[in-house]
C-alpha cells in the first residue's frame, strides 16, 4: 500500500517514514507543508495520505484544509490527519467533508504499529477513523437537559465509542471477546435508543454517532 | 496700600496737570487762529483746531489712565500739543512764528507713530520703525533746513512775521526744500498705508475686530493726508478742502482709540460675568465661558497633567501645544509656581494681556477642578493602557509558551513514542537494530527534559520560590549571555509579587543587553530600604534604547508600575543603558 507522509517537522516526518516502512507500507514520498503535498500526490497517487494538521505557514490548521483538497481533487486518496490536540470539532469537520476515507488520530497514536496499520488499512478501504480520545471527550463532556447516553448501559456505551472510532462490528466483537451476532444486538439497541437511523455503511454510522454525541 | 494710593494721586495730579495745560493750549491757539491777520500757513478753523487737540489730549489722558504702560497715551497727548503748536504760526511776534513753523509738521510724525504702532504702543518691525524714522527727519531736519534760507516774504507766507531762523536768503533752495518735504510726506503716507493694508490682510479675523475702528480712521486720514499734499504739490487746484478733510479724518482718530478703549473696558466688563457664571453653577462649561469672557470663539484649553509631564484635554488625551511661530497663542496659567493650564487662543489677544490675565485669574478656581479632574482621566486611560499592554503581553506569553510545548517537548515525545513503536516491532525479529533505535529514543528523551526545564524556568525559576531573590539573581547573573556583576542588600523574603518582577526586570535587561546593547558587560544592583526595593542594571552598550523598540521596556514599566513602583530608564546614545525600578516591598 502506498502511503505519502507530510509533516513540517524533519525529526517526525523520518520518524514516521521508519515507522510506516517498519509496518510493511510503501513510503511513496515526503512533504513538509501543502504546497509541496499536492505535486507529490499528484505524481504518486497515494491510497492514503498521512498529514500533520499544523504545517506552515500558519500553524493552524492547514492539515485540515490539505484534506479537504486531496478528498476534492483525489476522491480515492484517504486522508490521515496528525494532531498532538484532542479536538473534536476538528474530527467532525473532517469526517462531514465527505464519504468517508478520513481519520483523525493524534500523533502518539502512531507508536502502536498495529493500531497505526490498522487505522491506515480503514481509511484506505473507505471507512473512518477516529481517535479515542477524542471519542472519550465526545461521550464523556457533561450534558445538558434529558441526557439519552443515559438510557445506555455500561456496556452499550463501550460499544457506542467503538463505533464512534470507526471500527466495524466484527472489530469491536474481536476487541470485546464476544460474538459479532452480540455487537449487532447491542448496536441496534443503540441506535434505537438514541433515536438513529440503521446504516449498513461503516463511515455514515460513524458520521450519525459523532454528530449525536457532538450535538447532545 | 499706601504706597501704591501715593503713586495712585501722583498718576492723577500728572494727568489733572497735563489737562489744565492741554485746555489752556487750546484756548490759546483757538485765539490765535481767531485772530488771524496774514495769509495763514495754519489753515483750520477754530472747531477744527479744537476739536482735533482736544480731542487727541482728551483722548490721550484715558488711554495713559487706561494703560499706563502703553505709549499710546503718551503719544497722543503730545500730538494734541504739537497740534495746537502749528497755531503759533498764526502768532505776530517773530519768535512765536518761528518756533510755529519750525514745529508745524511735529504733528504728522506723531500720526504716523499712532498707527504704525497700534495698539500695542510698540513699533514692532524694521519697517515700521524706519518709516517712523523717516517722517521725524521729514518733519524736523528738513523742515528746520528749509527755514534756514526760507523768507518769509516769499517763500513761507505773505504779511507773516520775521523768520528767525534765517541766516541767508536763498528762495529756489527754500522752496525746492518744502517742496521736497511735501512729496517725501506722500510717499511715506502711502508707504504706510501699505503696510497697513498689508497688516489688514494677515490679521486673523480677531484681530482685525479688535483693531478695526482705529485702522479705518488710520487709513482715512493716510488717505486724505496724501491728498491734501498732492493738492499742495500741485498749488491747491482744489483750494482749502483737502485739508479740511485731512483735519475731519484726523479728529476721527483718537475718537477710533478711545472706541477701541470702550470695547476693551466691556470686554473687561465680561471678566464680572464669568465670575458671576462660574460661581453660579458648576456645570457651566468652562471653555464657552472662557470663549465668550474673552471674544474668542476659537479658545481651547489643555491641563497640566503631571504624572505624564504633558498637557492633556478635558478628556485626559495628550494637547500638543502650538510653538512660537504658529498662528495661535498660548497663555500658561499657574498656580503658586506650579502650571495648572494652557489657553490657547487667537494671536490677537496677546495686545490686550490684562484681560487675559483677569479671565485667567477668574477662573482660577475652576480651572484647578478641572486640571484635577483632566489629571485623574489622562490617569486612568494611562492605566487602561497599561492594562490592555499587560493582557497582550500575557497573551502572547501564553503563545509562545504554548507554541514552545508543541514544536519542542511534545513533539520530542511523539518522536520517543514512534521510537519505541519501532524498537517494539524490531525487537523480536531483529535485535541487531534495536540498539541505535533506543539510543536516538534515549537522546530525544534528554533533550525533551532540557527544554522542559528552561521552559518552567522560563515561566517561573524554582530558585525564586525557594531561595529568594538574591539567590535567584545570583544564578540569573551566572548563566547571563555576558559578564554581569551582581551587588545585593536584600536581608530578607520580599513580596512573591516584588520579587518575581524584579527578577524579570533583570533577566530582561541582561537579555537586551546582550542582544540590542552589544554590551560588553553589565553591573546589576538590588538593594532593599526603608520599604523600597530599588533594582538597577546598567550595560556598557550602545544605549539609545526607547520604549516601544521592541526590547521589552515598555513591558518592564507596566509590570513595575501595576506594582506601584517607579521605572526609570536612562539610554543616552552611546553611553550604555541603565534601567532602574523601585518597587515598594513593606
Amino acid at each position: 500500500m502506498r502511503v505519502v507522509v507530510a509533516d513540517d517537522a524533519v525529526i517526525l516526518r523520518e520518524g514516521l517514514a521508519l515507522l510506516l516502512q517498519a509496518a510493511g507500507f510503501e513510503v511513496a514520498g515526503l512533504a513538509a507543508d501543502a504546497e509541496e503535498l499536492y505535486p507529490l500526490v499528484e505524481q504518486c497517487r497515494p491510497d492514503v495520505v498521512v498529514v500533520d494538521i499544523r504545517m506552515p505557514p500558519t500553524h493552524t490548521d492547514e492539515g485540515l484544509r490539505a484534506a479537504r483538497t486531496i478528498r476534492l481533487r483525489w476522491p480515492g486518496t484517504g486522508v490521515l490527519v496528525l494532531s498532538q490536540y484532542v479536538r473534536p470539532a476538528y474530527a467532525l469537520e473532517l469526517l462531514s467533508e465527505g464519504a468517508g476515507g478520513v481519520g483523525y488520530l493524534l500523533k502518539e497514536r502512531v507508536s502502536d504499529l498495529r493500531e497505526l496499520t490498522s487505522g491506515i488499512e480503514r481509511i484506505a478501504a473507505g471507512g473512518s477513523v477516529l481517535d479515542p480520545k477524542v471519542v472519550e471527550q465526545l461521550v464523556g463532556r457533561p450534558r445538558h437537559g434529558a441526557d439519552r447516553l443515559g438510557r445506555l448501559t455500561g456496556r452499550e456505551r463501550g460499544v457506542l465509542a467503538l463505533m464512534a472510532e470507526g471500527r466495524s462490528n466484527k472489530a469491536i466483537a474481536e476487541r470485546l471477546f464476544v460474538t459479532e451476532h452480540t455487537i449487532e444486538k447491542h448496536v441496534k439497541n443503540i441506535l434505537a435508543a438514541l433515536s438513529l437511523p440503521p446504516s449498513p455503511d461503516d463511515h455514515r454510522r460513524v458520521l450519525a454517532v459523532v454528530t449525536f454525541l457532538n450535538s447532545q | 496700600m499706601g504706597a501704591a494710593g501715593d503713586h495712585d494721586g501722583r498718576v492723577r495730579a500728572k494727568l489733572a496737570l497735563l489737562g489744565a495745560a492741554g485746555l489752556a493750549s487750546g484756548a490759546g491757539a483757538a485765539w490765535l487762529a481767531a485772530n488771524r491777520s496774514f495769509v495763514p500757513y495754519q489753515t483750520a478753523t477754530v472747531p477744527f483746531c479744537l476739536l482735533v487737540g482736544w480731542s487727541f489730549i482728551g483722548c490721550g489722558l484715558i488711554a495713559w489712565r487706561q494703560q499706563p504702560r502703553n505709549r499710546l497715551g503718551p503719544v497722543m497727548i503730545f500730538m494734541g500739543f504739537a497740534w495746537f503748536a502749528t497755531f503759533l504760526t498764526d502768532a505776530r511776534a517773530p519768535l512765536l512764528f518761528t518756533g510755529g513753523t519750525a514745529v508745524q509738521s511735529l504733528y504728522l510724525a506723531g500720526l504716523a507713530y499712532l498707527v504704525l504702532s497700534f495698539p500695542s504702543g510698540r513699533l514692532s518691525g524694521r519697517l515700521e520703525r524706519g518709516l517712523f524714522w523717516s517722517a521725524i527727519a521729514v518733519t524736523t531736519v528738513v523742515q528746520f533746513a528749509a527755514m534756514l534760507v526760507a523768507d518769509s516774504g516769499p517763500v513761507l507766507c505773505s504779511g507773516c512775521p520775521a523768520n528767525l531762523l534765517e541766516v541767508g536768503r536763498n528762495d529756489g533752495l527754500a522752496g525746492w526744500l518744502l517742496q521736497a518735504e511735501r512729496i517725501a510726506g506722500a510717499v511715506l503716507a502711502v508707504a504706510a498705508l501699505v503696510l497697513l493694508v498689508s497688516r489688514w490682510q494677515r490679521a486673523s479675523a480677531a484681530q482685525r475686530r479688535a483693531v478695526a475702528p482705529v485702522l479705518w480712521a488710520g487709513w482715512a486720514t493716510l488717505i486724505a493726508l496724501a491728498v491734501s499734499v498732492a493738492n499742495d504739490i500741485a498749488a491747491q487746484p482744489f483750494g482749502q478742502i483737502p485739508k479740511r478733510v485731512l483735519f475731519a479724518a484726523v479728529a476721527t482718530l483718537p475718537v477710533a482709540v478711545v472706541a477701541v478703549l470702550l470695547q476693551r473696558r466691556l470686554a473687561r466688563g465680561a471678566v464680572a460675568g464669568l465670575v458671576v457664571e462660574l460661581g453660579g453653577e458648576a456645570t457651566a462649561d468652562l471653555r464657552e465661558a472662557l470663549a465668550r469672557a474673552l471674544g474668542d470663539p476659537s479658545v481651547e484649553l489643555a491641563y497640566w497633567f503631571g504624572g505624564g509631564q504633558r498637557y492633556v484635554d478635558g478628556d485626559g488625551r495628550p494637547v500638543q501645544l502650538p510653538g512660537l511661530a504658529a498662528n495661535r497663542a498660548t497663555t500658561m496659567v499657574e498656580s503658586g509656581g506650579r502650571p495648572v493650564a494652557a489657553l490657547i487662543h487667537d494671536p490677537a489677544l496677546r495686545e490686550n494681556p490684562e484681560l487675559v490675565n483677569s479671565v485667567c485669574a477668574a477662573a482660577g478656581l475652576r480651572l484647578e477642578n478641572e486640571r484635577l479632574q483632566a489629571e485623574l482621566r489622562a490617569r486612568l486611560a494611562e492605566l487602561q493602557d497599561s492594562r490592555a499592554r499587560m493582557a497582550a503581553s500575557a497573551e502572547a506569553e501564553r503563545r509562545r509558551i504554548e507554541r514552545d510545548l508543541h514544536d519542542g517537548t511534545q513533539q520530542r515525545l511523539v518522536s520517543i513514542s514512534m521510537s519505541l513503536g519501532l524498537l517494539e516491532s524490531k525487537l523480536p525479529a531483529d535485535p541487531e537494530a534495536a540498539a541505535p533505535i533506543a539510543r536516538t529514543a534515549r537522546h530525544a528523551l534528554g533533550a525533551a527534559l532540557d527544554e522542559l526545564r528552561e521552559l518552567s524556568q522560563g515561566i517561573l525559576p524554582g530558585i525564586l520560590a525557594e531561595r529568594g531573590l538574591p539567590a535567584a539573581l545570583e544564578e540569573l547573573c551566572g548563566r547571563a549571555a555576558l559578564p554581569a556583576r551582581l551587588e545585593v542588600a536584600i536581608d530578607r523574603r520580599l513580596p512573591a509579587q516584588v520579587e518575581t518582577a524584579a527578577y524579570f526586570l533583570v533577566s530582561e535587561a541582561l537579555t537586551n543587553a546582550a542582544k540590542h546593547a552589544q554590551a560588553s558587560q553589565a553591573r546589576v544592583a538590588a538593594r532593599c530600604a526603608d520599604g523600597l526595593l530599588t533594582v538597577k542594571v546598567a550595560d556598557d552598550g550602545v544605549g539609545g534604547a526607547a520604549p516601544g523598540s521592541g526590547s521589552g521596556l515598555r513591558g518592564m514599566a507596566d509590570r513595575v508600575e501595576a506594582l506601584g513602583g517607579k521605572f526609570i530608564l536612562c539610554s543616552p546614545d552611546g553611553q550604555g543603558t541603565a534601567v532602574r525600578a523601585e518597587l515598594p516591598c513593606a
